[in-house]
């Protein structure tokens, strides 16, 4: 470690790898309802609460490792300590109690109770996909977003500027006003979805993945020691990023009530939102084979290769595969999206995290950046699990969206949704196994971590 | 170091080699095949670098192409039943599966062309 300061992002990390388990976890269970396996423990909590902790702790942990992964790269990148590491230390605190009060709500009230008690009819927020959180728990996140922005941008601002922490700086404050939007909702409900898609869309297609490509490019930067060429690529990436993304919000307003110019201008921008997966992929391969590197930590360069690759396929080809608007026409909110929810979320902002984590763990934790030979080993076990198993939930997910779409929409058949949902049971059983197979992945990973502190004493 | 790269002799020819296989695969499929056969059967004798190496290669997995995602997928559609959900549920994934690993193969083709090295397509390329 360079920076003391640096130190900061080892709780961020911690809270990000537990939350991650339990989101897993949850999507297991999800897993397991969708076919009947009446184990008590499965249903002892509803489907839109266990999906609620799925998702809302996705973010949440995501969010936790973005911030750990800043902290870690902005003092190195800045040439100077952190601006107060103590207020950072202070927001993870408030920020790990906003996320144990929202699961604990979801948890163990109803949704209902819930709004209520939090008083949400004062000001209601609440209800809409990925934004159910309680007025007053989005409120903290701004503020610990806010204090977040501040805190980096200080740093950065009174240091070294360079392409890899200014768009870092650019997508954590881009983040935090683009949430301002979760505050808006109006009645109408068509406009409530178009405002609210500029939160989804903006977050996970736009600053999130500006954030994605600095890490990716601070990484390989570290592998290969070769800052011009990371820079220049880096460029590439994030032009592409930003000309195609702001348009390609249209393919969420396809069906939701706004003019059907909609259609064309989301379906030619969002074509294009494929390259700057294309161009992460090219720049990796590109980079890495350039230099002679020496780089030690295998694991790393497992991660930091394999994330554009993944990305390519869950966010770039799922996503155009269903992003041109004669076909989300049929495969709108089918098992279709789900396939790619989960693909891309999981090979661009899952796959990044661990990325940072494999990269500057062993270091935070004084291991001169080599982990021991078992943990390592450890580490690349849980990458194949993990990432062989995602592959495969997607796929099966994807080949049920098509079935789904035949029988539902494509043809006269038009068979009730319970029904259709029991002729795709063998996928959904794949699914599941799918689903522990990836638990056994992150149970491994964890175990990593243990290893390693083993090894030392 | 990124400044000897661009002086490697045929550099441009690999890149346009690689270039054209990944064209073909997304935005002119035929067209940018035909040019590519056209290099090849200009340049491909006389070039012993890197280019000869590209050119071959992407060659040959352009054939590859057509095989896979052409034959293959015009056989299976003209043989199954297109009334059945079990047909596309085949069909699709086997076609963009197919598809990405092609484009992905193009691409490290094209970055390793950028940077100015040989690169062997695993199992679709010959292995000169
Ligand atoms: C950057 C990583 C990406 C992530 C994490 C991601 C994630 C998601 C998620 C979670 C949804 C579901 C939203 C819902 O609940 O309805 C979604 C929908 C969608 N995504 Fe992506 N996505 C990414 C990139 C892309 C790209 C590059 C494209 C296009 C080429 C795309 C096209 C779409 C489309 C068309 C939908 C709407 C599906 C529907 O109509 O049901 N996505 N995405
Ligand atoms: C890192 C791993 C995972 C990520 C990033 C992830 C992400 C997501 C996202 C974004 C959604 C919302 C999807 C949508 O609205 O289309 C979702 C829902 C869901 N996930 Fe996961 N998930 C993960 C792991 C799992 C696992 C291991 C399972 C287990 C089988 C699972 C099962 C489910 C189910 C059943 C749903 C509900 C879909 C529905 O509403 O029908 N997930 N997940
Ligand atoms: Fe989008």
């Amino acid at each position: 470690m360079l920076y003391s300061s640096q130190a900061v992002a080892k709780p961020y990390f911690i809270a990000a790898i537990a939350l991650f388990a339990v989101q897993v976890l949850f999507g297991l269970l999800l897993g397991m309802q969708y076919i009947p396996v009446n184990l008590p423990f499965i249903s002892f909590i509803t489907f839109d609460a266990a999906r609620l902790i799925h998702t809302n702790l996705l973010i949440m942990w995501l969010l936790f490792g973005f911030m750990g992964s800043i902290y870690y790269i902005i003092p190195e990148e800045s040439e100077q300590e952190l601006y107060n590491p103590k207020l950072a230390i202070q927001l993870f605190w408030v920020f790990l109690s906003l996320t144990i009060i929202t699961f604990l709500g979801y948890l163990l009230l109803s949704y209902a109770t819930f709004a209520k008690i939090t008083g949400n009819q004062f000001f209601p927020t609440m209800g809409r996909e990925y934004l159910e959180q309680p007025t007053i728990i989005k409120l903290g996140l701004f503020i610990v977003l806010c204090g977040f922005s501040y805190n980096i941008a200080m740093t950065v601002l009174h240091g070294r500027k360079g392409m890899i922490n200014l768009l870092l700086l650019a997508g954590i404050v881009g983040t935090t006003i683009i949430f301002l939007m979760a505050f808006y909702n109006p009645s109408n409900l068509v406009v409530a979805k178009y405002y609210r898609w500029w939160l989804i869309h903006f977050w996970i297609e736009g600053t999130w993945e500006l954030i994605m490509e600095a890490i990716l490019a601070y990484v390989i930067y570290k592998i290969t020691g070769d800052r011009k060429i990371v820079e220049k690529w880096l460029y590439i990436i994030v032009a592409v990023t930003l000309t195609t993304t702001i348009l390609g919000i249209g393919h969420h307003y396809y069906w939701i009530g706004v003019s059907e110019y909609w259609q064309w201008v989301g379906t030619v921008f969002s074509i294009f939102e494929i390259l700057p997966f294309f161009f992460m992929v090219l720049f990796v391969f590109n980079v890495v084979n350039c230099t002679k590197c020496q780089y030690s930590n295998k694991a790393v360069k497992l991660w930091a290769l394999s994330t554009p690759i993944m990305a390519f396929l869950g966010a770039g080809v799922l996503g155009f595969l269903h992003t041109l608007a004669p076909v989300n026409y049929y495969s709108h909110g089918t098992q279709i999206t789900s396939a790619h929810s989960h693909l891309a979320f999981y090979s661009t902002y899952v796959m990044i995290v661990l990325t940072m984590i494999s990269y500057a763990m062993p270091i935070l934790r004084n291991r001169k950046i080599v982990n021991g030979g078992l943990s390592q080993r450890f580490e690349i076990l849980a990458f194949w699990l993990m990432t062989v198993s995602m592959f495969f939930m997607a796929l099966f997910i994807a080949i049920a969206g098509i079935m789904q779409v035949y029988i539902q929409r494509a043809t006269d058949l038009a068979l009730p949704f319970i029904e259709i949902q029991n002729s795709l049971m063998i996928l959904y059983w794949l699914r599941s196994i799918g689903g522990v197979v990836f638990l056994i992945g992150v149970i491994i990973y964890i175990t990593k971590f243990l290893i390693a502190k083993s090894n030392n004493l | 170091m990124s400044q000897d790269i661009s002086e490697i002799p045929d550099r441009k020819m690999a890149i346009i080699a690689e270039s054209l296989y990944l064209l073909n695969l997304l935005i002119l499929p035929g067209i940018a095949f035909l040019v590519l056969v056209w290099l090849f059967i200009k340049y491909d004798n006389i070039s012993i670098g890197i280019s000869g190496c590209h050119l071959r290669q992407t060659f040959s997995a352009s054939i590859w192409v057509g095989l896979l995602l052409v034959l293959v997928t015009w056989v299976m559609l003209s043989t199954m039943n297109h009334d059945s959900p079990y047909t596309w549920m085949i069909i699709i994934p086997y076609f963009v599966i197919c598809h990405s690993a092609l484009v992905l193969l193009g691409i490290m083709g094209l970055a390793k062309a950028l940077a100015g090295k040989k690169f062997h397509y695993p199992i679709i390329g010959p292995s000169s």
